[in-house]
């Protein structure tokens, strides 16, 4: 029991929500302005991982400094999707039930393209890097430099991104957006402008977040689907839609996480992640923190 | 107004060119030896996967990405049973075992709508998944040996025989007045209930009934491989598999997951023992397509050809 209560339970339950809480911004910001439910989010993920790990082992380079390298590729496909596949979906003029359930669709053949093209180009052997890895003791609570980049770097993309959105002229028309899209154009605000930049936010953010977590984490082409998963929890369960709902969801999911398998055993995770999923969307759809919203 | 509850006159070709299809394939698989039988015994198997879903979502327009579950089920209840109950009598207890699951859960779950069903379904098929593996390991049971299965000429005709009952149910409940009161789901929900049209029953009756077909299908294929592996049998690629190939052949047409399920396995006996990963790539670039080209898929497709140009359908 006394382990429980230790700052090593803590830290590892912060590293995780502050990369849960990155994670589903990016999914949140990307539905929210465009009603597309992607499920190709953890390949994006997976994809920054690749990013990081050939930065290091080609350049020697720190991962860290590769990051904006990362996110630039990944916002960099998340426009050549949005004018491919989805500027069209968008002023179609199709009733928003459809455009939700062809974006699945849609994303699902996405993530399936990109996990085997990886496959194809660098083999579905796992692979990891050491960086950073030396450990630092506070107090009582050991910790890596790869762990404690990874919560630093979270924790200032998420500020930074909140800074943005409620402090800047394009922040709150991001914000409007998602409030209420018809609105939104009438008071002027360029809707494809705003989509582009969503988009490309939230696919870059995604990018940045699979960077760290190659840093602690060993990478695979199929890493990716329970990072999609666990997105999905966190919006849910924030509200879909809702961005700061989404980040307190996310340090709320990895709390619960953590402290779970602690209690019982490691084989229960994917049992305690799928359950609460299932639980959340039957009970509460609308999610813990949002409120009903109308579409 | 009357709607006829099935129309039996003008439906004999369509059943005759089923069962006289269904049987020379059989025949052909069989007779070219015994690689063709596994082709045959696949072919079959994805049709009635997936014309059991689009039993339900084809008809209704609720996306179903957890169907793998049905299939889990069944094939579970058969390996557990194995050697303890005979297969004639454990197959149709899958089926029933998958039915019966899906009316449990057919009330919460179909509740909720739109891309939250989509996703809460397949949820749900890995929580399941992830309980009986968590059984499974916890009881040291990680994998069971299945010796002594019947030959695959056995399983192809069981599997063919459901693939064409299967089949027929599509086309019969399709244009029955079951089938229109799905279509009405599909269409407008709402205003269906606001004119009598017993939503929640029929979407619930539609669901159990679409979990049968996959159960026995499940209990079969887990007859297949020699040992039972629960990540095998729940894998969420038949389900997304599933989707794919009613994508492309086109729901809500009983020919359409005949012609997703020729051209999925088409496909992959080009490329699959070459080059697996490009399958997956063309697979995956063909469901973009179909999405954003050809929404009702092959069969679409089809039909307009057939179609005058100019007229409105």
């Amino acid at each position: 029991m006394e382990s429980l209560l230790s700052g090593q339970l803590l830290f590892a339950a912060l590293v995780l929500g502050g990369l849960y809480a990155l994670i589903a911004l990016g999914l949140n910001l990307v539905y929210g302005t465009m009603r597309l439910l992607n499920i190709a989010h953890g390949d994006l993920l997976m994809i920054g991982g690749y990013g990081a790990f050939w930065c290091f082992t080609l350049t020697g380079m720190s991962p860290l400094l590769g990051l904006p390298v990362i996110a630039a590729i990944t916002a960099g496909l998340g426009i050549a999707l949005y004018y491919l596949l989805f500027r069209g979906q968008l002023s179609s003029g199709k009733p928003i039930p459809q455009i939700e359930a062809n974006s699945l669709l849609l994303f699902f053949g996405v993530s399936v393209v990109t996990q085997n093209v990886i496959a194809l180009a660098f083999s579905a052997t796992p692979r990891a890097y050491r960086y950073l890895d030396d450990v630092y003791h506070f107090g009582q609570v050991a910790m890596t430099g790869n762990r404690i980049a990874a919560l630093a770097i979270a924790l200032t993309c998420l500020v930074a991104i909140i800074l943005v959105l409620n402090r800047t002229m394009f922040g709150m028309s991001i914000k409007a957006l998602i409030q209420n899209r018809d609105a939104a154009r009438i008071v002027g605000i360029n809707v494809e402008r705003v989509q582009l930049t969503s988009i490309a936010l939230g696919f870059g953010v995604a990018g940045i977040a699979g960077g760290l977590v190659s840093m602690a984490e060993q990478i695979s082409p199929f890493m990716g689907f329970p990072f999609t998963i666990a997105s999905f929890v966190v919006i849910i369960m924030g509200g879909l839609g809702n961005v700061f709902g989404g980040i307190i969801a996310g340090f709320l999911l990895a709390f619960i996480e953590i402290y779970a398998v602690a209690l019982t055993s490691a084989n229960m995770r994917s049992i305690l992640l799928y359950g609460i999923f299932v639980a959340v969307l039957i009970l509460r759809p609308q999610g813990l923190l949002g409120k009903a919203r109308q579409s | 107004m009357t709607i006829p509850f099935i129309s039996t006159n003008s439906s004999l070709p369509a059943v005759s060119a089923t069962v006289i299809g269904a049987v020379l394939i059989v025949g052909l698989g069989v007779t070219m030896g015994s690689y063709w039988t596994v082709v045959a015994l696949n072919l079959f198997m994805w049709i009635a996967l997936t014309q059991s879903w689009s039993l339900f979502s084809g008809m209704t327009g609720y996306i179903s990405l957890g169907h793998v579950v049905a299939y889990g089920i069944g094939a579970y209840l058969v390996a557990v049973t194995f050697k303890m109950i005979p297969l004639w009598l454990s197959i149709p207890l899958g089926g029933l075992a998958a039915g019966l699951f899906a009316l449990i859960v057919a009330i919460p779950v179909l509740r909720v709508r739109g891309p939250y069903f989509v996703i809460l379904t397949f949820g749900l098929a890995e929580l399941v998944k992830y309980i009986l593996l968590y059984t499974e390991t916890t009881f040291g049971k990680s994998s069971r040996l299945l010796f002594g299965a019947p030959k695959t000429e056995v399983l192809l005709y069981w599997v063919a025989a459901l693939a064409v009952i299967a089949t027929l149910i599509t086309y019969f409940v399709g244009r029955s007045r079951f089938g229109k009161g799905l279509a009405a789901v599909r269409e407008d929900e709402t205003a269906a209930e606001t004119i009598g049209v017993p939503v929640t029953r029929l979407k619930v009756l539609a669901f159990a009934a679409s979990a049968v077909i996959p159960g026995m299908i499940g209990g079969l294929m887990a007859m297949r491989s020699t040992y039972f592996d629960v990540l095998q049998v729940f894998n969420p690629t038949i389900s997304f598999s599933i989707v794919t190939m009613a994508i492309i052949g086109g729901a809500g047409d009983a020919r359409g997951p005949i012609l997703g399920a020729l051209f999925m396995l088409g496909l992959a006996e080009l490329l699959w023992s070459t080059a697996p990963q490009l399958y997956f790539i063309l697979l995956g670039l063909f469901l973009i397509g179909f999405v954003l080209f050809a929404p009702n898929g092959l069969i679409g497709l089809i039909k307009r050809r057939k179609q005058p140009k100019g007229s409105v359908s």
